[in-house]
């Protein structure tokens, strides 16, 4: 298979990932939907694999919602997916920190949506901040004292479509002054497909503005990291090389299968062009790629 | 965790060759050329190192202000930290300004804070009771502005701003047609099937400097111009991390907007303010002065000393701001001024000890 990445899928390369897989981990954005459109013939693409035996997981960096929402967004989209067969960056935050002992008597402020909110909450952290702090301004008047709560003990920051001043300025405080406050990042994607028109800033935006205020680095606890593949690992107990990670983004999905050892397929149904995997600038190479899932299970056949 | 990263060079465009535009805005382009072909390495983080790689001496207190007056023709000050803090003045900056003007000193003020035009801060001085010309304030709103002026920004694209009203004033003065600004503080998005976020084909730059009503809508809007508009600029007034926009504490500053926007176009800025050499080049060609007659004065090692540095002149560090001297004489520290001394008014004291 030392094609490099550079040349498409073809029909025997297809059947000989599949004899090597037992679990598929799909990305979802770009993958299997673009915003609230499931991408067309994804569907009969999972019931082919399902029915050759294969098993998946679904592994998003969109920390929007919590793995209950996604297991409801499948299930809306007509497909019947289990919540512990997904794992979205939200989860990992969350897992991060019980992981790290985080103490329960801290708090984290959150910048970012609902989904992170839930999944801290699930496992029994406080967090303030998240959509209802989008309401709030600032005022520079000289009086005015930007006050912050000293129990936050983490910050964590993922996509946020209500972020503004107050949040940032919030995090920027908290990180620099509650001694030993975590810095941790659910995703630092650049852009995401969260409609189906066109792409939209990702996380990687509120990260770096929070990361250029307070000069300091995140914890990145999402793709590329590989922090959930320990999940996958303890979940299947195969050794990684029977894995294959499916995805549309280079330096997320595809760097997250090189750094955890596992097959790699693009798919160019995202936000990667051919152009741009065939761009001499890019050094990132998946095994091979195919136009879509589709595209993918039919090469199976042919 | 990033191992590699799909990153696009940012690019300008080459400056135009000389045209029959006049001749003083063909002498900045000539002035301003060597600035422009080194641009693309100068103003991205590798400027930081710059300071580094010359091991520089460990900075002297200031003893002898006299001989320092005496040894240079201009005085370069910062502002926030070294003029005002917040909407306060410093102790003894009026009687420090008059005594240098006396000495015959041309004092200008260079402030990264894009909030204000130059007229706007023009008010400021004078509602502290300082007499100050706004001729001799260069505010990175005003930097933006004659950035685009000295590469014959074309009058029939538009600028989107990610910023105040100071830079919206600047644009407005040099000619230049702007979307953005404050109002669109006020415009949110809804992420819902079938929505599509329309932006103007014809913005040919976008300008991101500090924004208390940055949002989800502007990133987004800056970003679609950037990423899809052939040619589009993205210039950034300063990257200052914090900044002192009350005096009772620090506030995320102009470089986490831009951080923002480097974050979601994975692209580089060209920067205008400090510590990029811009308004050094600019304001060294408009008065006719060279660098070695120049002193800065700033408080931030990493835009205001750098900034002095970079150009080539001498620095004093002051410690009325956000540096103290634990920061400067700290281990992680590789910015070292010249000199080192706790306020501007030092320039009286020390004066009269040596008397």
């Amino acid at each position: 298979m030392a094609n490099g990445g550079r040349e498409a899928l073809t029909p025997q390369a297809a059947r000989s990932l599949v004899d090597s897989v037992d679990v598929f981990i799909f990305d979802c954005d770009g993958v299997i939907w673009k915003g609230d459109k499931l991408i067309e013939g994804v569907s009969e693409a999972l019931h082919t694999l399902r029915s050759l035996g294969k098993k998946f997981v679904f592994l998003t960096n969109n920390s929007r919602k919590s793995r209950k929402q996604y297991a409801k967004k499948f299930s809306k989209l007509g497909m019947e997916i289990n919540e512990d067969e997904i794992f979205t960056s939200s989860f990992a935050a969350a897992m991060y920190l019980k992981l790290n002992n985080f103490p329960t008597d801290k708090k984290v402020y959150v910048v970012g949506e609902e989904g992170i909110k839930e999944e801290l909450k699930l496992v029994g952290y406080e967090s303030i901040g998240g959509p209802e702090d989008g309401k709030k301004s600032i005022q520079l008047e000289s009086s005015f004292f930007f006050d912050h709560d000293k129990s936050v003990g983490a910050v964590v920051v993922g996509l946020d479509q209500h972020f503004n001043y107050y949040k940032l300025q919030y995090a920027n405080l908290c990180i620099r002054e509650n001694p030993g406050c975590l810095f941790i990042a659910t995703n630092r994607d650049s852009t995401g497909n969260l409609t189906s028109l066109q792409e939209w800033p990702g996380a990687g935006c509120m990260v770096s503005a929070v990361s250029c205020s307070v000069q300091k680095e995140p914890v990145v606890v999402g793709k590329p990291s590989t922090f959930l593949m320990d999940f996958l690992l303890e979940r299947f107990r195969i050794d990684v090389s029977r894995m294959c990670m499916v995805g549309d983004r280079l330096d997320t999905d595809i760097l997250f299968g090189h750094n955890a050892g596992c097959k790699t397929l693009l798919v160019l149904s995202g936000v990667t062009t051919l152009p741009a995997l065939l761009d001499p600038s890019n050094s990132i190479h998946p095994d091979s790629y195919a136009n879509d899932m589709s595209h993918f299970v039919q090469l199976l056949s042919q | 965790m990033l191992t590699s990263r799909v990153i696009s060079p940012s690019f300008l465009p080459l400056p135009p060759t000389a045209s029959t535009s006049s001749s003083s805005f063909s002498s900045l382009r000539t002035i301003l050329s060597p600035f422009l072909a080194k641009t693309q390495l100068s103003y991205t983080r590798t400027s930081r190192m710059a300071s580094s790689l010359t091991a520089r001496a460990a900075a002297n207190k200031l003893e002898n202000a006299d001989e320092l007056i005496d040894s240079v023709e201009t005085f370069i000050f910062d502002c926030d930290g070294v003029i005002w803090k917040g909407d306060k003045l410093i102790e003894g900056v009026p009687e420090t300004l008059d005594m240098l003007r006396s000495k015959g000193k041309r004092l200008v003020f260079v402030t990264n804070n894009s909030t204000k035009s130059r007229k706007q801060y023009g008010k400021k001085f004078e509602t502290l009771g300082l007499s100050v010309n706004e001729e001799e304030i260069f505010a990175s709103s005003f930097a933006a502005a004659a950035y685009l002026q000295s590469i014959d920004f074309p009058k029939d694209k538009k600028v989107y701003v990610i910023g105040e009203d100071g830079i919206l004033k600047e644009l407005e003065l040099a000619g230049f047609q702007y979307l953005g600004g404050p109002t669109d503080g006020d415009k949110k998005i809804e992420l819902k099937p079938g929505f599509l976020m329309e932006h103007d084909h014809n913005v040919g730059a976008v300008v991101v400097g500090f924004d208390r009503y940055f949002n989800y809508y502007k990133v987004q809007y800056g970003t679609l111009c950037i990423r899809e508009n052939p040619g589009c600029l993205f210039i950034a007034t300063n990257r200052d991390a914090v900044t002192h926009l009350t005096d009772a504490q620090e506030w995320a500053g102009g470089g986490s907007m831009v951080g923002a926007i480097r974050g979601s176009t994975q692209k580089e800025p060209l920067v205008v303010g400090k510590p990029s050499t811009f308004m050094m080049d600019y304001l060294s060609n408009k008065f006719g002065i060279s660098k070695s007659q120049i002193c800065m004065v700033g408080d931030r090692l990493d835009t205001d000393i750098l900034f002095g540095q970079n150009g080539g002149c001498k620095t004093l560090l002051v410690l009325s701001g956000v540096t103290s001297l634990e920061t400067l004489q700290s281990p992680d520290n590789s910015i070292q001024p010249d000199f080192y001394t706790s306020k501007i008014a030092d320039f009286l004291s020390l004066k009269a000890a040596t008397v």
